[in-house]
């Protein structure tokens, strides 16, 4: 019974998104003219050979591509639409229906997850064909799992952040610092192995490491067999404690909330 | 008239100013997210650079220079133009309607709506930076010089506004609720924030000629870092280039005032 409305919610919000696929498709060269110059950006610094972190070029090629990936997940359906809902009020006409908050926007986050499919594939090909040669994935089946671990603690991350609009007026600033410091924690600004000690240290103990550096390293190699294993049932513990936690920070913010008129 | 026009702007501006200081903390949010931001290229310098010491013959001093001049390139955009990121949203609701029957171009209208505070965050990370970058890199400027830089980077600062204003202007075409499309051309920008040399020649091509993002960033900071090469040379049509620009981008907004509909409410 609630399964079919969760699923209804979610195809509704793969078919808003599809409504608008020339921005959509727009964003996509965008994004790939970004990842062919970040590509480039990468072959100057590591020519002649030279590898940083144990990465070679072909590698690291294929971590930038993890990366972009990883930041398409979870994004397709616009956070500023979560965090609209409790600035407009709108989130008052979700707690009379007899769905969960945080369940009727993880499937509208689901239901981004096929466009989101389509516009890394989009990528890959053009990446493919402009920057390569890229690494294959080292170990397949086992980046397939960790990325789509990513999912949840990505979507539980901006979930979370949103809920801060029960505090603040607007959201802007939040998701800004926010995905700034997810660029820097997560590995996808530069391998968390050439980060300083401590930023390193932060970034193995949050929830960060888990969207970008695990698919990453278990896609260039780095983490094989059991170190792969234990990364992703870290990811597995990470989305466990997010869930819970954004179920506590929810609580205690829906307390916050004053509906004016009627 | 121009007089009027840029008074009228600053009033827009001051309004929204006052509408925001009346939430500090969302205020504060802003200006540490727009340091934060700017610090991710930082990190990035920071920690490549303790292994590779030079990028295609730029030290970093001289990258940190050209990374700040894009820093305050985007401040700029956010601070004076935050508004035309809103058009998308007006033409979407119908709002748009309100700007026309204003005596004052609703091109200016809409750049002035809105201020972007992360841009006080964005300002203060590179004027920090740039003072870095100069104390570390003894340029010699002769008065004439240092004008011909300041007037350099204005240029900059004009593309950048420009590329951004025709890139929301596609919203009178596209009809997306979010700018999309603009977001993307505009961290294409983040391009420029690198020797155009390190990319290839289609790339390269696209963003001095396409986008003109390259006199925004590398070309005029080659020529304020005393650089002799073509891309120095190249980067003293700065000044043109963000005229031209400038102009093509009123025109495409004008265009696309002439497709304007409303939303029909």
């Amino acid at each position: 019974m609630n399964a079919r409305a969760y699923l209804r919610i979610a195809r509704n919000s793969a078919s808003t998104i599809a409504s608008y696929r020339a921005s959509f498709v727009m964003g996509s060269l965008g994004v790939l003219c970004q990842l062919v110059a970040l590509a480039a950006l990468w072959s100057a610094l590591l020519s002649r050979g030279v590898s940083l972190a144990g990465f070679s070029l072909a590698q690291m090629k294929g971590y930038l591509f993890i990366g972009f990936a990883t930041g398409v997940l979870a994004t397709a359906h616009r956070e500023s639409r979560f965090a609209s809902r409790i600035t407009d009020g709108t989130v008052a006409l979700d707690l009379v229906k007899p769905l969960q908050y945080r369940g009727m926007r993880f499937a509208e986050t689901l239901g981004g997850f096929a466009p989101e499919l389509v516009m890394i594939g989009l990528v890959l090909g053009g990446y493919l064909l402009l920057a390569g040669p890229v690494a294959a994935p080292a170990q397949l089946g086992l980046l397939v799992l960790s990325v789509l671990l990513v999912l949840p603690i990505k979507f539980l991350i901006i979930y979370t952040s949103t809920l801060a609009c029960f505090w603040t007026s607007s959201y802007h600033g939040i998701a800004w610092a926010r995905s700034a410091v997810t660029a820097i924690l997560s590995g996808a600004l530069v391998p968390l192995a050439l980060l300083p000690g401590p930023l390193r240290a932060v970034a193995h103990w949050t929830p960060f490491s888990s969207i970008t550096s695990t698919p990453g390293l278990i896609y260039a190699g780095q983490a094989r067999g059991a170190h792969a294993l234990v990364l992703i049932a870290t990811q597995l513990a990470w989305a466990v404690l997010l869930w819970v936690f954004a179920g506590w920070v929810w609580r205690r913010a829906v307390r916050r909330l004053a509906v004016v008129g009627g | 008239m121009s007089m009027r026009y840029l008074t009228l702007y600053r009033r827009c501006l001051g309004a929204h100013l006052r509408a925001v200081l009346e939430y500090q903390a969302d205020f504060c949010i802003l200006v540490v997210a727009g340091i934060v931001t700017q610090c991710l290229g930082l990190v990035f310098l920071g920690t490549v650079f303790t292994r590779i010491p030079s990028l295609h013959g730029w030290r970093l001093p001289e990258l940190v220079l050209l990374y700040a001049l894009v820093g305050l390139t985007q401040a700029a955009v956010t601070l004076f133009s935050d508004g035309i990121w809103f058009l998308n949203h007006a033409l979407h609701t119908g709002e748009f309607d309100y700007r026309l029957v204003r005596p004052y171009p609703p091109v200016l209208q809409m750049m002035s709506t809105q201020i972007g505070f992360s841009g006080v965050g964005d300002l203060l990370a590179s004027l920090a930076l740039l003072v870095w970058a100069l104390l570390h890199l003894h340029l010699h400027l002769s008065p004439l010089r240092a004008a011909a830089c300041l007037v350099l980077a204005a240029s900059a600062v004009v593309t950048r506004i420009a590329i951004v204003v025709a890139a929301n202007a596609s919203a009178f075409w596209i009809g997306s609720p979010s700018p999309t499309f603009a977001t993307a051309v505009h961290s294409i920008g983040e391009l420029s924030r690198y020797p155009l040399s390190i990319y290839g020649l289609g790339l390269r091509l696209f963003i001095t000629v396409v986008l003109p993002f390259g006199f925004a960033g590398f070309l005029p900071a080659s020529w304020i870092l005393g650089r002799t090469d073509g891309y120095a040379r190249l980067g003293l049509l700065s000044p043109a280039v963000a005229l031209l620009t400038a102009g093509l981008a009123y025109a495409l907004f004008q265009r696309g005032l002439r497709r304007y509909e409303s939303a029909g409410h």
